[in-house]
């Protein structure tokens, strides 16, 4: 298995994951159009879809129904991720289908995300990109957070920019509360600040820090301001109509560092395409794209600049 | 009323503003239904009780003085404070536990809270004796370039828009003027250092109704003749402001209001007769707490008279953006009022909850409690930098 070869000399790969709350943002069609162009550059890809519980990451690829799932790894059937990798019609790139046949799946043990995770830094790949699911939960969370590059898309609408910010606020909140997980007043006042209504008056991040600081507690503080700051960000304003509209992950940039102290992020747009939506309504395989498309043009510079 | 401020401000902002006028006392008991623990609907409600009802005024200004501080929000209860010691004279021990009370829900995360929680109690009762709150109209002047400055204003609630124009630089044929939206906390008035006579550098408009709390610069020196450690706090307010003004975010930052997101709400209006279909609507709630919600209903329905939904028992499903599900819930219409949105009328429900699941329950807590500042500077950015 090729796999179990993987694990002696060859660096791991660099795991990018997509994440951004609320669904309809985008979020599988530039995991899909940036792994595709990885893929093109020579970077040997998976693709893995994360979405535990409603998997479609295939029909984009033009896979009707993968015969094999992450199902098959997690219920043992299959015993290394290289098992359940499917090759796909691009050169270099391989997928890996979610499980949304299987509903307990969603919610796996955070020791089954670990375990994932460790298996996902020993594929032989260069790059593997995780599609994550909608929604904020831990599950999702979490593999956010494992992976090197944290990649947000989000559209510009309002929800579209609250729904990313609160996912970025959530992902900050969840690392805070792992790693204060053996000391459990620092945890309960960690979830106690997660209420921004709290009794403590505790509403931001940065106040969170400075509390902690006046509690005598300056080298904790250092600690957790240091994890935070590793934290960085990539946003991607996808469907941008025109230049004003590509502001729209400048908002949560800003927001994220006045409220979260998250000081690094960096900003890319995708153009609005027809032709993107059309594909993705008559389930066409989108690496069969127009190469024409403003859209899969600016995810190329996006993945150029992001290697 | 403008439509944008319709579609935008919380209704509660909008009833705080006057852009929503409330003019009758079953009105507002049903309001606070909706809102038990508003501060500024108990306000609203206190000052229209004033001069009709000035005891029952005197317990909501109280309990809007209360509800201030548990919000943090002290120069707004204090306000509050002196309205209610106009009607009822305080005690010297009612003072001291105002004073206590305060300093309880003394946040300082904002300069003016920094200066009030550095005042002791006779400092702040001289200087509460002779502040002076007023209303001022939406879109109107409040100072000009060139104006004596001659107060120190704070802002209660509302949005100001300021107008700096600054020295001519060397080269420059133009002066450069820089813009910044003014909000509930923020303040004005170059009345420091005390020796310095100055004119106004900015422009000052209202953008929303708004409510000053003001001070005379020549009672605000005579305050700090007489107690030597007020004119440190003066000086740090002075040099905060200037600080602010060279951030880069109040250059970018337009229209500061309170507010929740838009949430999309579908209801069934059940009808007095069994055998009559309920009425079904849709619309976007904005004011939204575990009691209750607000909802402005779409522009397309033309329900004639409002006031006919109240008392009709309603299903309500709230689509919450932020975890792309939607809840459920039963409830009772206890307010309505027809409004102007799109160039026609509609109308706004207020809606008492009555029935919900835990699950429910736990997710719009999660929804409603999200932070006021982020949603604040979120909205803000979206008007300054993408709306067309």
């Amino acid at each position: 298995m090729r796999e179990e070869q993987n694990t002696d000399r060859k660096p791991p790969p660099q795991i990018w994951a997509i994440g951004g709350g609320k669904g309809g943002a985008g979020k599988s069609v530039v995991s899909t159009i940036l792994a595709f162009w990885l893929s093109r550059m020579g970077k040997r890809t998976v693709l893995v879809d994360v979405d535990l519980g409603g998997a479609n990451l295939h029909t984009l690829l033009g896979i009707k129904s993968p015969l094999k799932t992450l199902n098959d790894f997690i219920t043992k059937k299959s015993e290394a991720l290289e098992d359940i990798c499917i090759d796909t019609e691009a050169q270099n790139l391989r997928l890996i289908s979610g499980a949304s046949d299987v509903l307990s799946l969603a919610n796996p043990h955070f020791s089954q995300k670990v375990k994932l995770i460790n298996h996902f830094s020993r594929l032989d790949a260069d790059y593997v990109m995780l599609d994550l699911g909608a929604g904020t939960s831990f599950n999702v969370l979490d593999f956010f957070l494992a992976a090197n590059k944290k990649i947000i898309v989000l559209t510009p609408e309002p929800t579209s920019i609250q729904n990313a910010y609160i996912f970025v606020r959530n992902a900050v909140y969840r690392k805070l509360s792992r790693l204060s997980s053996k000391t459990p007043s620092l945890q309960a006042l960690i979830k106690t600040a997660m209420d921004p209504k709290n009794v403590l008056k505790i509403q931001t991040v940065k106040r969170l820090l400075q509390f902690i600081e006046e509690s005598g507690g300056k080298d904790v503080m250092d600690v957790l301001k240091k994890e935070i700051e590793k934290i960085r960000l990539t946003v991607i304003t996808n469907m941008a109509r025109d230049n004003k509209e590509k502001n729209a992950g400048r908002i949560v940039q800003i927001v994220a560092e006045k409220y979260l102290t998250i000081q690094s992020t960096e900003l890319f747009s995708v153009s609005y395409d027809r032709q993107i939506r059309a594909m993705v309504s008559d389930m066409s395989p989108l690496i069969k794209i127009d190469q024409s498309s403003h859209a899969f043009a600016d995810i190329y510079e996006i993945a150029s600049k992001l290697l | 009323m403008d439509d944008r401020i319709v579609r935008q401000d919380t209704v509660v902002t909008r009833i705080i503003d006057g852009s929503i006028t409330i003019d009758s006392l079953k009105e507002f008991e049903n309001l606070l239904k909706i809102f038990p623990d508003n501060p500024g609907v108990h306000r609203v409600f206190a000052n229209f009780l004033a001069q009709e009802k000035p005891f029952d005024a005197v317990d909501n200004y109280r309990i809007s003085a209360n509800f201030f501080i548990q919000a943090g929000q002290i120069l707004q209860a204090i306000v509050s404070k002196i309205f209610e010691w106009r009607l009822a004279k305080p005690s010297h021990q009612e003072e001291q536990e105002f004073y206590s009370d305060l300093h309880k829900g003394s946040s300082k995360e904002v300069p003016v809270q920094r200066f009030f929680a550095g005042l002791t109690v006779e400092q702040l009762i001289a200087f509460m004796n002779e502040l002076t709150p007023r209303y001022v109209p939406a879109q109107s002047m409040v100072k000009k370039f060139g104006n004596r400055e001659t107060h120190l204003s704070f802002v209660v609630s509302g949005a100001l828009e300021q107008t700096t124009h600054h020295p001519l630089k060397k080269d420059e044929k133009v002066r450069e003027k820089t813009k910044k939206d003014l909000m509930e906390n923020d303040f004005f008035g170059e009345i420091y250092p005390f020796e310095e006579e100055k004119v106004s550098q900015t422009v000052i408009k209202t953008i929303t109704r708004v409510e000053l709390a003001e001070i005379s610069k020549s009672m605000l020196t005579k305050i700090c003749r007489q107690y030597h450690d007020v004119e440190p706090l003066v000086d740090r307010l002075h040099q905060a402001r200037l600080e602010s003004d060279e951030k880069k975010f109040s250059k970018i930052v337009r229209k500061t209001v309170r507010h929740q997101f838009p949430t999309q709400v579908n209801l069934k209006v059940f009808q007095d007769h069994k055998d009559r279909a309920p009425l079904e609507l849709s619309g976007f709630t904005d004011d939204i707490s575990l009691g209750g919600a607000s909802v402005i209903l779409s522009a397309k329905y033309q329900i004639g008279h409002s006031f006919n939904l109240i008392g009709r028992n309603v299903k309500i499903q709230m689509c919450l953006p932020i975890e792309s599900i939607a809840i459920n819930m039963l409830g009772t219409v206890v307010w309505a009022k027809d409004v102007p949105l799109e160039g026609k009328t509609t109308a706004i429900v207020g809606i008492q909850f009555k029935e919900m699941t835990d699950t429910d329950r736990e997710l719009l807590k999660e929804y409603c409690y999200g932070s006021e500042g982020e949603q604040n500077l979120i909205w803000s950015l979206w008007n300054s930098l993408l709306e067309k």
